[in-house]
């Protein structure tokens, strides 16, 4: 018992960056092509200083650059559903429907009513965990609101 | 001696059990609020989840009915006191467990047909990022333990008693590790990328669920229909039942005998035969072990009609000038 928890604990500290993988290879595809699809949900964002600080973020932690996507709204989110496209950004209720159908980061930024907040997110596929976990980072890494969630 | 309620004998045993199932309770709540906090998107945790929170049925169905089989003294309102209590707990744990299986069966299923990725993320623990993946094996790792220790504990007391409910409880606890492994598998699995992993896993658990749900339902059903007595861990019938009917078959050779199982006491009915002319008690028909004899409540005669007598008895007093 003893020794099966010391290999359990070797295999956790070996395999602590080991864990995640993506389904669908998106991080192993950013990394070799140097390259990540951003586009943003809401085009008011353009000059946003918290996104801008959250790409160069991403940039650093990756090594890729981003290309921006043209299109907005819903269409966007649909592209980043069916891995068209890496990374949406954008302001979306808590209660958004997309909630489920899309894997979103820690809030950036918190505005609206109390009853009904809108965060200012970054949405990623749903299960490309690591890629997830790096955007996770990075928000963490650029906003005092996200470090706390 | 009462011959409705709990025999005197096994009071010791029922003690030992009602406490242990507290302390079932309590492991099972802290693996409850362990596994609450790192769901997640993981269906094979919520499926686990699940499981574990169905794990509290039949502990507190058990000391339900073990409070009113000890407490319930027999009223004008219910005469033969409270000793079915658990087989009626033995259903409701039965019917809860297959309707739960079926659920997570068909919600694990539409998630592998629809292809859905889990997303499990990270969270900040200290400083660090961590994968909730790995708080989620963690937290597999510690459920496995309790009920390996209680299942084993379980056993005996269930064999003691003669406790269906008790033991269909000691034998999913037991089996725990199976479905544990298949919880830690889906997360890994997850971990590596592969989507199907989790809800593959949790089809798997989910299975179990109902397969343990079916089991019970069988068992418990046919004691409410007055079946005979079954074996406590399967559909087949008890041998325990089997041998006394021989026992009293011997005896009375033209009689029809039916048995049925109230909670943990068999009650025998003898159809067509007249009573033996000495006075016996229900345990006089036990046919093996003595310790055991509690387990005959009753033994009835029910004599044919009056038109089918008068054809018996003489040849019953034939019978007995020949000797």
């Amino acid at each position: 018992m003893k020794q099966l928890a010391l290999i359990g604990l070797l295999l956790l500290l070996a395999g602590c960056d080991a864990l995640p993988r993506d389904p669908a290879d998106t991080s192993k595809r950013i990394e070799s092509s140097r390259r990540f699809s951003v586009g943003l949900v809401d085009p008011d964002l353009r000059t946003d200083a918290r996104l801008s600080a959250l790409i160069r973020n991403i940039e650093q932690r990756t090594g890729a650059r981003a290309e921006w996507r043209p299109g907005s709204g819903e269409a966007l989110l649909t592209q980043l559903k069916a891995g068209e496209l890496d990374l949406a950004l954008g302001r979306l209720s808590r209660e958004s429907p997309w909630t489920s159908e899309v894997a979103l980061g820690p809030p950036l930024e918190t505005s609206g009513s109390r009853e009904e907040p809108i965060e200012l997110k970054a949405a990623m596929r749903n299960g490309e965990n690591r890629w997830i976990m790096t955007v996770e980072r990075a928000s963490r890494a650029i906003s005092a609101e996200a470090r706390a969630q | 001696m009462r011959d409705n309620g709990l025999p005197p004998e096994l009071n010791e045993s029922l003690n030992k059990a009602v406490r242990l199932e507290y302390w079932n309770i309590f492991w099972t709540l802290t693996i409850i609020v362990t596994m609450g906090l790192v769901l997640g998107q993981s269906e094979t945790m919520k499926t686990a989840w699940v499981e574990d929170t169905l794990g509290l049925v039949p502990p507190i169905m058990f000391l339900i009915a073990a409070h009113m089989e000890r407490r319930g003294t027999p009223s004008e309102r219910f005469p033969y006191g409270f000793d079915r209590v658990n087989g009626l707990g033995f259903f409701v744990a039965a019917v809860a467990l297959t309707a739960v299986g079926a659920l997570l069966l068909y919600n694990a299923a539409i998630a592998l047909a629809r292809a859905e990725h889990a997303t499990v993320g990270s969270i900040v623990i200290l400083g660090q990022d961590i994968w909730l993946g790995w708080l989620m094996i963690a937290a597999q790792l510690y459920a496995l333990v309790p009920p390996l220790i209680i299942g084993r504990k379980e056993l005996p007391l269930a064999e003691q008693l003669n406790d269906k409910l008790l033991h269909t409880d000691a034998l999913m606890n037991k089996a725990n590790w199976l479905t544990g492994a298949a919880g830690l598998a889906g997360v890994i699995g997850l971990g590596l990328g592969w989507w199907w992993a989790d809800s593959l896993a949790a089809a798997l658990i989910s299975l179990d669920v109902l397969n343990d749900g079916i089991k019970a339902l069988r068992s418990s059903t046919a004691e409410l229909v007055d079946g005979t007595p079954r074996a406590l861990s399967s559909a087949s019938l008890s041998e325990d039942a089997l041998r006394l009917r021989d026992r009293l078959r011997q005896e009375f050779p033209d009689a029809t005998v039916r048995l049925r199982e109230t909670g943990r006491l068999i009650r025998a009915e003898v159809h067509d035969t007249l009573p033996p002319a000495e006075v016996r008690h229900p345990r006089h028909y036990w046919p093996g072990d003595k310790k055991r004899a509690w387990r005959v409540a009753q033994v009835s005669f029910i004599p044919p009609t009056e038109a089918e007598q008068s054809r018996l008895i003489p040849k019953a007093t034939k019978q007995a000038a020949k000797r």
